[in-house]
């Protein structure tokens, strides 16, 4: 399990995390959503420790370092992997630092995603870019799957394909946090869901309960995010008036 | 090629070594004539040991070669420059990581803490060192040269003394 314990980060005098505390057990699939820079990016950055921070993130009750730190993985829409490196000697490349790795899962996926094995990186399309460094990911034989809008630019048939893909291939082991803005095409492949919002968390609940209590993930977030659902009404007739 | 093989696993992935390597071959080659300089200037300072009586050519046994370290000069200086170049490149190995992705993220998250740094530093302190040991092998041979060729009555005494003075900065 990874424990999240009164977490903060600033920037310069900005505040970035506010006393964030969170516990994400293994075997779920847990959405992260908040607005742009409500901190999503910057609690996963932390969690993986590319950011220095106050407050205590263990895994297994034991802080991430180099000794654990194989049992999570990373895909980001900034991508990861190495533009001039084809997606044979990626595989190569992991295999060699990560003994986990699943060959058999980087091939089916690779097959499935029809992407091709001796053709550098740089040479990928956007959508391509974002699915390889989503097999990476998959791939690394990790327990904690951090994924940071890994689908920005991908069109939706290829992200419906993914989610789809993800539920089959995904062992009761491991676990994945998305952050992403696609709250409605996520909602249905998602277990749990977390709300941040200007580096606190807002929200915590698991779709279980969403689905007893008869509301939609949507509704969730704009019930916590106090939406104001006239407001658009309101201004369009404001600015109606004024011409 | 097979050396090649083997460098590439000391090399930020992907990086272009081939062309790296070039640059390098490159300015060890830049270097190397450069310091050829010193075999010119010692012909000029041996050629000033003799006087010309009539047709022959008679030592002057009161001249006096110059130092060994002043002909040399700045004939290997070239080699420093090239070594302390080789920092440009560690940071070009680091810097590397940022461009076209974040494949730092990557690096950074590694079981072995020492893979960034040892695929940043290794190429550029193997090219520090061939530069010092080129450096070296051609100070060896000029000296030889020097030590050889220079008649033993124009020979300022101390020439190897003198060069660990100008090395350590100490006077004789």
């Amino acid at each position: 399990m990874i424990e999240i314990k009164n977490v903060s980060k600033y920037f310069g005098g900005k505040r970035a995390l506010d006393a964030v505390s969170l516990a994400l057990p293994q075997g779920q699939i847990v959405g992260l959503f908040g607005e742009n820079g409500a901190g999503k990016t910057t609690l996963i950055k932390c969690i993986l420790g590319y950011l220095r921070f106050s407050g205590e993130i263990t895994l297994d009750g034991a802080p991430i370092s180099r000794k654990n730190i194989a049992r999570l993985s990373f895909a980001t829409s900034e991508h990861s992997f190495f533009p001039n490196l084809d997606a044979t000697a990626h595989k190569e490349f992991y295999e060699q630092h990560f003994p986990q790795f699943s060959e058999k899962r980087f091939r089916g996926l690779m097959e499935f995603f029809e992407l091709p094995k001796h053709k550098a990186l740089r040479h990928f399309s956007t959508g391509q870019k974002n699915q390889f460094e989503v097999i990476l990911s998959l791939c690394q034989g990790a327990d904690y799957i951090l994924m940071d809008e890994p689908f920005a630019g991908n069109d939706v048939f290829n992200r419906e394909d993914f989610y789809k893909v993800l539920l089959g291939i995904l062992e009761p082991s491991e676990t994945v946090l998305l952050s992403t803005h696609l709250l409605e095409e996520v909602e249905n492949f998602i277990g749990r869901a977390i709300l941040i919002r200007r580096g606190k968390i807002v929200g915590d609940v698991s779709m279980l309960e969403l689905e007893d209590s008869g509301k939609c993930l949507m509704d969730y977030v704009k019930e916590t995010y106090h939406y104001k659902a006239d407001r658009v009404s309101k201004a369009l007739s404001e600015l109606t008036d004024e011409q | 090629m097979n050396h090649k093989k083997k460098l590439v696993h000391y090399a930020p992935p992907g990086v272009n070594l081939g062309q790296e390597l070039g640059w390098f071959a490159s300015g060890i080659g830049a270097s190397l004539l450069y310091s050829l300089g010193f075999l010119f200037r010692y012909s000029r300072e041996y050629q000033l040991l003799f006087l010309w009586d009539g047709t022959a050519k008679v030592l002057n046994t009161s001249a006096v070669m110059p130092n060994f370290v002043q002909v040399l000069g700045g004939s290997l200086d070239t080699f420093l420059v090239l070594a302390l170049s080789m920092a440009a490149v560690a940071i070009y190995h680091y810097s590397y990581h940022y461009q076209g992705s974040k494949s730092i993220y990557l690096m950074q998250r590694l079981p072995n803490r020492w893979e960034l740094p040892r695929r940043c530093l290794t190429l550029p302190l193997m090219g520090v060192s061939a530069c010092l040991c080129v450096a070296l092998l051609l100070l060896l041979i000029y000296y030889a040269v020097y030590m050889a060729f220079t008649p033993r009555a124009c020979l300022a005494p101390y020439q190897w003394q003198k060069i660990w003075s100008v090395i350590l900065g100490v006077g004789i």
